[in-house]
C-alpha cells in the first residue's frame, strides 16, 4: 500500500510555522524544502566525506597512471577502460563467473530462506531452538566462516574428505579444483546470508493478513495451493527488495573469495572485486584497479535497476 | 502414517539445522583442542581450556575486544540516528529532492568496496583520523547509510501518516510531529536495526584491516592475524572466535524476538 506524501496538503499549516529568515539574496527554500534537507543532513555529510569524496578520489585515479614508478600520475585518458574491457579474463573468466556467483548464490539462499522461514512460521516443539541455531550464521564474522570453511575442505586434514573416506568415497582436492573451488565458495555464500533471508521473510509471513489464509481454508485449497496462490503473491514486494539488495551485495563480494580460494586455482574463480583488488593492491596499479571497479560499479548499477523492474513486473503479473 | 510423516519432519529438520551449526560446532571442538591436536580434530581426546587462557591473557586481543564493542555500539547509535532520519525524509515526501537522494543512496550502495576503501585510506590519513574511533565509525556510518535509509523508508512506508498529519494541523511543528509521532511507532523496527547494524559492524573486516593499524585493534582484524605465513595458528584463533561469538550469541538470542517483529518492509 502506498502512503499519501506527507508535504503537499499540509502546506499551508506548514508555513505558519517558519520562524527562520533566510537571507534574501538567494531563492528562498520552502520551510518544507529546509525541513527535508535537515532530515538529510547527517546522512548526507557523512556520506559526502567518507564515501563521495573517496570515490571521486578512485574515479580520478582510473583516468591517470596511478602507479609506484609514475610520481607524476599522468593523464591517460580511457585508456585503462579499453584495457579492462579488452581483456579476455576479464570478459571470458571474470564476468560470466560474478554472474553465475550472484545468480546461483541469491537463488539458493533466496528458496532456502523462503523454506525456512515457512518452517519457522508454523508452531512446533523446539522452535525457538531451531530459529536460534537456524539464524547461527549471522554471528559469525565472514572472513572467520571462510577461514573454517576453507579448512573443513583441506584436502589433507578437513572433515570433509575425512568423512567421504570413512564412507569410502574418494576425498577431492576441493578447493584446487575449478568447479568444486567455485561450489565450495557458493555453499559458504549461502550459508552466511540464508539467515538474512528467513529473517526478513519470516518479518514478512508473520505480518500478513489473517483473511486470505481462512478463506482459502474455506475454500479446501491444499497446502500448496495456499503457497502458490496466497503467500507467495502477498509476500512477493519483501522478497524483490531481499533479493536485489543481496544481488547487488552478492555481485561484489569479495572477502569470502579471497580467503577461501583467493580466485585460484589459477584465476578460474576470480570474480570482479577480486580483479580489481588484484591490479590495485598487489600490481599496485591503482589506476587500472579503481578503472576495474568503476566498470563494476557501472554494470551492477544497471542490473540491479534492471532486475527490480523486472522482478517489480512479474509481482505485479502474478497478483 | 503420522507417525512416519512426523520423523520425516523432525529428521529433515535435524538434517538442517545439524548442517547450518557444524561449522561453529567445528569451530569449537577445534578451540578446545590442545596445539598438537589441531590437525587431526577428529581424532582424540585431549580437550583444554588452554587456548582461552593464553588469548585472555593476551593484552593485544582483549583491547580488541573493548575496541570492537565501543565501536559497534557507537556505530549502531550513530548510524541509526542519521538513517532514521533519511529513511522518514525518503518516506513521507515526493519530489526532486526526494528523488535525488534515494538515487544518490542507490548509486552509492552499488559501487564495490573495493573502489572506496584504498581512497578512504588516503582520506582518513589525510584528515588526521587513521587508526582512530572516529576514523572507523565514520566509514563504518557511511557503509550503512544507504542500506538502512532504503529499510527505514520501508518501515515509515507502512506507518500511518494520519497522526503527524493531525498533529500538523493541532499545532506541532514538522519536526515535532517525527520525534513524538512517527518516531515512537517506529522504535520496533529501530529496534530490529540496531541488532542487526551491531552485528555487521561487530563482524565486519575489510573496513576495519584497511582503517586500523597498532593503535586501535578490532577482533576480526586481530583474529585473521592467526593466519601467517608460518601456517594458521588454529588453537588461538578458534579460541577468539569463540569469545567473538559469545556477545553476538547472546544478542541474537534476545534480540531475534525484536528483529523478527520489527523487520516488516
Amino acid at each position: 500500500m502506498r502512503v499519501a506524501a506527507l508535504g503537499h496538503g499540509t502546506e499551508a499549516v506548514a508555513l505558519q510555522s517558519s520562524p527562520h529568515m533566510m537571507p534574501p539574496a538567494r531563492r528562498r527554500l520552502s520551510e518544507q524544502e529546509r525541513f527535508m534537507l535537515l532530515l538529510i543532513a547527517p546522512a548526507a555529510a557523512i556520506l559526502l566525506l567518507f564515501q563521495v569524496v573517496p570515490i571521486l578520489i578512485g574515479a580520478n585515479a582510473s583516468f591517470r597512471d596511478w602507479t609506484l614508478y609514475d610520481p607524476k600520475k599522468t593523464w591517460v585518458g580511457l585508456a585503462h577502460y579499453t584495457a579492462v574491457v579488452t581483456d579476455r579474463a576479464f570478459l571470458t573468466i571474470v564476468l560470466p563467473n560474478t554472474f553465475l556467483f550472484m545468480t546461483v548464490s541469491v537463488g539458493a539462499s533466496l528458496l532456502l530462506g523462503l523454506a525456512l522461514a515457512l518452517l519457522l512460521n508454523r508452531p512446533f516443539r523446539g522452535q525457538k531452538l531451531v530459529q536460534t541455531v537456524l539464524l547461527m550464521p549471522l554471528m559469525v564474522a565472514p572472513v572467520i566462516a571462510a577461514i573454517m570453511l576453507r579448512w573443513m575442505f583441506n584436502d589433507q586434514f578437513g572433515i570433509v574428505n575425512v568423512v567421504l573416506e570413512a564412507l569410502g568415497f574418494e576425498g577431492q582436492p576441493w578447493l584446487a579444483q575449478r568447479w568444486t573451488a567455485f561450489a565450495v565458495i557458493v555453499l559458504t555464500d549461502v550459508w552466511l546470508w540464508t539467515p538474512w533471508f528467513t529473517l526478513l521473510l519470516l518479518a514478512g509471513l508473520q505480518s500478513l493478513p489473517r483473511e486470505p489464509f481462512e478463506a482459502a481454508a474455506i475454500d479446501g485449497a491444499g497446502r500448496f495451493s495456499v503457497l502458490r496462490f496466497v503467500t507467495l503473491p502477498l509476500l512477493s514486494s519483501v522478497l524483490v527488495v531481499c533479493a536485489v539488495i543481496r544481488a547487488i551485495d552478492a555481485f561484489r563480494t569479495f572477502d569470502i573469495v579471497w580467503t577461501l580460494s583467493g580466485g585460484g586455482p589459477g584465476r578460474s574463480t576470480e570474480l570482479f572485486s577480486l580483479y580489481a583488488y588484484v591490479y590495485a593492491f598487489l600490481n599496485l596499479d591503482f589506476g587500472k584497479g579503481s578503472a576495474a571497479a568503476m566498470i563494476g560499479g557501472a554494470i551492477i548499477l544497471v542490473v540491479g535497476l534492471g532486475l527490480f523492474r523486472v522482478l517489480d513486473r512479474l509481482v505485479q503479473v502474478s497478483r | 502414517m503420522r507417525l512416519l510423516r512426523r520423523a520425516v519432519f523432525v529428521g529433515i529438520v535435524a538434517l538442517v539445522c545439524g548442517l547450518f551449526a557444524f561449522p561453529v560446532l567445528w569451530l569449537g571442538l577445534t578451540s578446545l583442542r590442545p596445539q598438537s591436536g589441531v590437525y587431526y580434530v577428529h581424532r582424540g581426546t585431549e580437550l583444554t581450556l588452554g587456548n582461552f587462557v593464553q588469548v585472555l591473557h593476551n593484552e593485544r586481543i582483549v583491547q580488541a575486544f573493548v575496541n570492537s564493542a565501543l565501536i559497534s555500539t557507537l556505530a549502531t547509535v550513530l548510524s541509526l540516528m542519521v538513517t532514521v532520519t533519511s529513511g522518514y525524509m525518503l518516506s513521507r515526501f515526493r519530489g526532486a529532492l526526494s528523488r535525488a537522494w534515494f538515487g544518490t543512496i542507490y548509486v552509492f550502495r552499488c559501487v564495490p568496496y573495493i573502489s572506496w576503501v584504498l581512497p578512504l585510506y588516503f582520506v582518513t590519513q589525510a584528515w588526521g583520523v587513521y587508526d582512530s574511533y572516529p576514523g572507523l565509525l565514520l566509514p563504518h556510518i557511511a557503509v550503512h547509510i544507504c542500506f538502512f535509509s532504503w529499510l527505514m523508508k520501508g518501515f515509515f512506508d507502512g506507518i500511518d501518516p494520519s497522526m503527524e498529519h493531525a498533529a500538523l494541523l493541532d499545532g506541532c511543528t514538522r519536526w515535532g510531529a517525527f520525534v513524538r509521532v512517527a518516531l515512537p511507532a517506529a522504535v520496533p523496527a529501530i529496534a530490529a536495526l540496531a541488532v542487526l547494524c551491531w552485528l555487521f559492524t561487530w563482524n565486519e573486516f575489510l573496513f576495519a584491516l584497511i582503517l586500523t593499524g597498532q593503535r586501535t585493534p578490532v577482533i576480526t582484524v586481530v583474529m585473521a592475524q592467526f593466519v601467517h605465513e608460518m601456517g594458521i595458528e588454529w588453537h588461538l584463533m578458534s579460541a577468539t572466535a569463540i569469545l567473538a561469538l559469545v556477545p553476538a550469541f547472546l544478542l541474537t538470542l534476545f534480540g531475534q524476538k525484536y528483529v523478527i517483529r520489527g523487520l516488516r518492509i
